[in-house]
């Protein structure tokens, strides 16, 4: 089937199975930022925004998609790299593996409230596991990145 | 100061091992065993072999019976007529798209006849017990001899001064506990993942989820039956690892796979696959007799622990396949009579692996509970129990073992001086613990080279991969200092095991300390050798050569208890940490926040919960890993000026947080219950059985 995306800003048409997750149609796009984790939307490491929400990845049928506006943690990227820039300075990640999907939902979280609190965002990003940091310094990355 | 790999990883750009695209490449599904233990009557391939786009399928027949493993060589590429536990890969597929290989494999007929199973230790050791391997003494690098119990994988045992027993019976203040653990996976959010590659040279690449690219190489040559030269291990970073990714796991299959089909493919497992087939933390039952005097000075600590270790002994690198923590039961304190005894059982379950201190949170778990729970029945304080019994310097440990110095009271009174009760919400009970680690720091054997770049700069090129942990920043901030550079004139490449000198790849809390060492040899051959732009040095470190140093952890817990639901919420975690130099003090504070995250993580929420042989947690939403909400604040306290090892002057950092984390909480709950939960992990269900005296399970 042809679906219709916005994808990162640009227009793309993508010819994939009916049964193809909006996850596996974006790695095959060379979008490997987005990560097959948990596979059952719990870990956050797929974490994408559909229409400027954040959603899983892994659990949404591309075909659900179409004609929808996806930016993945590339995109993320190039609209907001302080928030990349601030997980970097202050060690919000280590392995790395979950980031890509933190950085969008700290955008997202960023974009409904420039200056959430602590527990906004502990709230807000309780769907993004990482096993690395212990969470303490994402929420010091995103509040850096709420600052700068 | 940024890491080097940040931004590479926080926009998406960092090539993981799932991520790697290769022209041609096919994709792998595994079909595995839904039996803990059965004879495989008949396996069917037809069908699978007849669909569009695949292009092999394997059997144990076709693979052989070549057998894997890090030091135990007793794992199967595929199983061989037997398996062992369930989830243990019976059949692979490799086709063009994932959904095809998945269909595939689910058209391969396997007919089973299901035999009895062990599932427990206890199980494996009772008389006429089915045996998980008819003669497992005969395989290389195995420790267990013929006359040993049928089952047993390893046994190791230390004691040393007084007789235990007696010294037991005449304490004025004894206990006797048994505290259990469950299997727990390493929780790392990449699941296995590999890519292999055969060239037309006739060489394998391998891009792996692995932290030791040289030894995954040499693990590589048995069951291929080729030398290492024939693998070059290519460089990716991995996705977490905490002692899981340390395994050959699925390369031997994946390699098989793209011989088989002369095709690259890509094995990648689904979550699920993981949690029911990699290499979690064992299992764990011990027993622990500990007394003390009238004063409340310690007499004697008994420990006994029994691990489940299996169905297969490979997945555990150490000589002794054992798990390390074990030695250090007591480790901390004065002792006069100590004996420890360690059992790995084969079982017909999921094999067991190392994961962040192997073998240590369960210990400490059990031993630091057993003595906070002494010096309760002693009518004492445990934070002046442990004290009034802490090594002091000049002191050996129980063991025997003597370190340069010995800082476990300064960690102790600096946590204290730091610690400040957090109100319990209204309605809940406070609770507070204490609990301690102690663990040496070692360097291990690594490599790396310095090549002069135009402009001043320079590239370093090292052997040994980015687990998360920072090792790669490490090498930029310490070859910048060493050189007198601007860390962004200090490139920092990971290299293919073509490239470089072995290297025994990241883990033990060494790294730090190793890099250390590594760099200011770098660097002295550098200023020495004074290379043009585009010319190089190595440099080389070996294991050993360093003074015997060890490092205190100190954690304070605290918690809230719900008494009508039995609900757990912790408060508040201190952190205290006796401390050399720091390299990077960001990163060091993020080591330690992470591990007590997880700690907690171990404590409270993990549960395989393997029922009749089978990991029923078998997804993230069952086996929960603690997020956003379930982490309390974490304070750091750090106790500077120790003695490190190695030009860094370094002492490790990796599998101090999370070790004592365990023990705390539970002496927490304890506090604040009156009575204590002697199995993890501790749920609300198992605190408000407790409160409102239901029997146990």
């Amino acid at each position: 089937m042809k679906v219709h995306l916005r994808l990162n800003g640009a227009g793309v048409e993508i010819d994939a199975r009916p049964d193809a997750f909006l996850l596996e149609v974006l790695r095959d796009q060379g979008l490997t930022g987005a990560k097959e984790g948990c596979g059952v939307g719990v870990c956050g490491a797929c974490t994408v925004l559909v229409d400027g929400a954040p959603v899983s990845s892994c659990l949404l049928l591309v075909g659900q998609c179409d004609g929808c506006a996806v930016v993945t943690a590339e995109g993320v990227g190039q609209l907001a790299p302080h928030i990349a820039a601030a997980f970097s300075d202050h060690e919000g990640l280590q392995c790395g593996i979950c980031t890509p999907g933190q950085v969008v939902s700290a955008y997202a979280l960023l974009r409904k409230n420039p200056h959430p609190g602590d527990a906004e965002i502990r709230s807000y990003m309780a769907g993004n596991l990482c096993r690395c940091t212990g969470y303490a310094s994402i929420r010091r990355s995103i509040e850096a990145a709420a600052n700068g | 100061m940024a890491r080097i790999d940040g931004i590479r990883k926080a926009t998406g750009a960092a090539i993981y091992a799932a991520d790697v695209q290769r022209p041609g490449m096919l994709v792998a599904a595994v079909v595995r065993s839904p039996f803990p233990s059965a004879r495989i009557k008949s396996i069917d391939t037809s069908e699978a072999r007849a669909m569009p786009g695949v292009h092999a399928v394997l059997t144990g027949e076709d693979v052989g019976p070549a057998l894997f493993g890090r030091r135990v060589r007793d794992v199967p590429v595929l199983a061989q007529g037997i398996v062992r536990y369930v989830g243990e890969a019976v059949a692979a597929v490799a086709a063009e798209d994932r959904p095809t290989a998945e269909r595939a494999a689910a058209a391969v007929r396997v007919e089973y006849e299901p035999l009895p199973a062990v599932l427990t230790p206890e199980e494996a050791w009772a008389p006429g017990a089915p045996r998980v391997h008819d003669a497992p003494w005969s395989y290389e690098g195995a420790v267990v001899k013929p006359e040993d119990p049928g089952n047993l994988q390893s046994r190791v045992g230390w004691q040393n001064g007084g007789d235990v027993d007696q010294a037991l019976a005449q304490s004025a203040h004894t206990v006797d506990l048994v505290f259990t653990t469950p299997a727990q996976h390493q929780g790392y959010i990449e699941p296995q993942a590999c890519v292999c590659e055969v060239g037309r040279d006739g060489r394998t690449r391998v891009w792996a989820a692995n932290k030791s690219p040289y030894r995954l190489r040499e693990q590589l040559t048995v069951p291929l039956g080729l030398s290492p030269e024939r693998y070059e291990v290519r460089p990716v970073p991995v996705g977490g690892d905490f002692g899981g990714k340390g395994a050959p796991m699925d390369v031997p299959l994946c390699a098989a796979l793209a011989r088989a089909s002369d095709r690259p493919v890509k094995l990648a497992r689904r979550y699920s696959e993981d949690l029911m087939a990699a290499n979690p933390a064992h299992a764990s039952r011990t027993r622990v007799r500990a007394g003390c005097d009238a004063d409340g000075r310690i007499t004697a600590l008994d420990v006994h622990l029994e691990w489940s270790g299996g169905a297969y002994a490979g997945y555990k690198p150490v000589p002794t396949v054992n798990l390390h923590g074990a030695h250090g039961a007591g480790s901390s304190y004065r002792i006069p009579a100590i004996r420890i005894e360690s059992l790995v059982a084969y079982t017909h379950t999921v094999p067991g692996g190392h994961r962040r201190a192997p073998g240590a949170p369960q210990t400490v778990f059990a031993v630091e509970s057993a003595l906070d729970e002494l010096a309760r029945v002693a009518g004492l304080d445990p934070v002046a129990f442990r004290r009034a019994n802490l090594l002091r310097e000049g002191d050996a440990t129980p063991l025997g073992d003597r370190y340069a110095e010995v800082r476990g009271v300064e960690t102790l009174d600096a946590a204290m001086a730091a610690y400040r009760p957090v109100p319990a919400p209204a309605g809940m009970r406070h609770g507070m613990g204490i609990a301690l680690y102690d663990r040496g720091t070692g360097i291990g054997r690594s490599s790396m080279a310095l090549r002069a770049e135009a402009g001043g700069g320079v590239t370093a090129f090292v052997s040994f991969p980015e687990n998360g942990a920072g090792a790669h920043t490490a090498v930029q901030t310490l070859v910048a200092r060493g050189l007198g550079l601007q860390p962004a004139q200090v490139a920092v490449e990971h290299l293919s095991t073509d490239e470089l000198p072995p290297d025994d790849g990241v883990g033990g809390s060494r790294v730090t300390a190793s890099i250390g060492e590594l760099v200011a040899r770098a660097v002295a051959a550098y200023q020495s050798e004074r290379p043009e732009p585009g010319q190089s040095v190595t440099a080389t470190l070996e294991p050993g050569g360093t003074r015997r140093v060890t490092a205190f952890a100190v954690q304070i817990a605290q918690v809230a208890i719900d008494p009508e639901t039995g609900r757990v919420q912790p408060l508040h975690i201190l952190s205290a940490h006796d401390v050399a130099e720091v390299v990077n003090p960001l990163a060091h504070e993020v080591q330690i926040e992470g591990g007590v995250a997880m700690g907690l993580s171990n404590a409270l929420l993990e549960d395989l919960a393997v029922v009749d042989g089978r990991v029923t947690a078998a997804n993230l939403g069952d086996f929960k890993l603690a997020s956003q909400r379930d982490v309390p604040p974490i304070e750091v306290v750090l106790v500077p000026g120790g003695l490190g090892v190695g030009a860094g002057n370094v002492k490790g950092i990796g599998e101090m947080g999370n070790v004592a984390v365990l023990a705390a909480l539970a002496n927490a709950v304890r506090d604040a219950l009156g009575a204590r939960v002697c199995a993890l992990p501790i749920t609300s269900e198992a605190v408000y059985r407790v409160l409102h005296g239901e029997a146990g399970q």
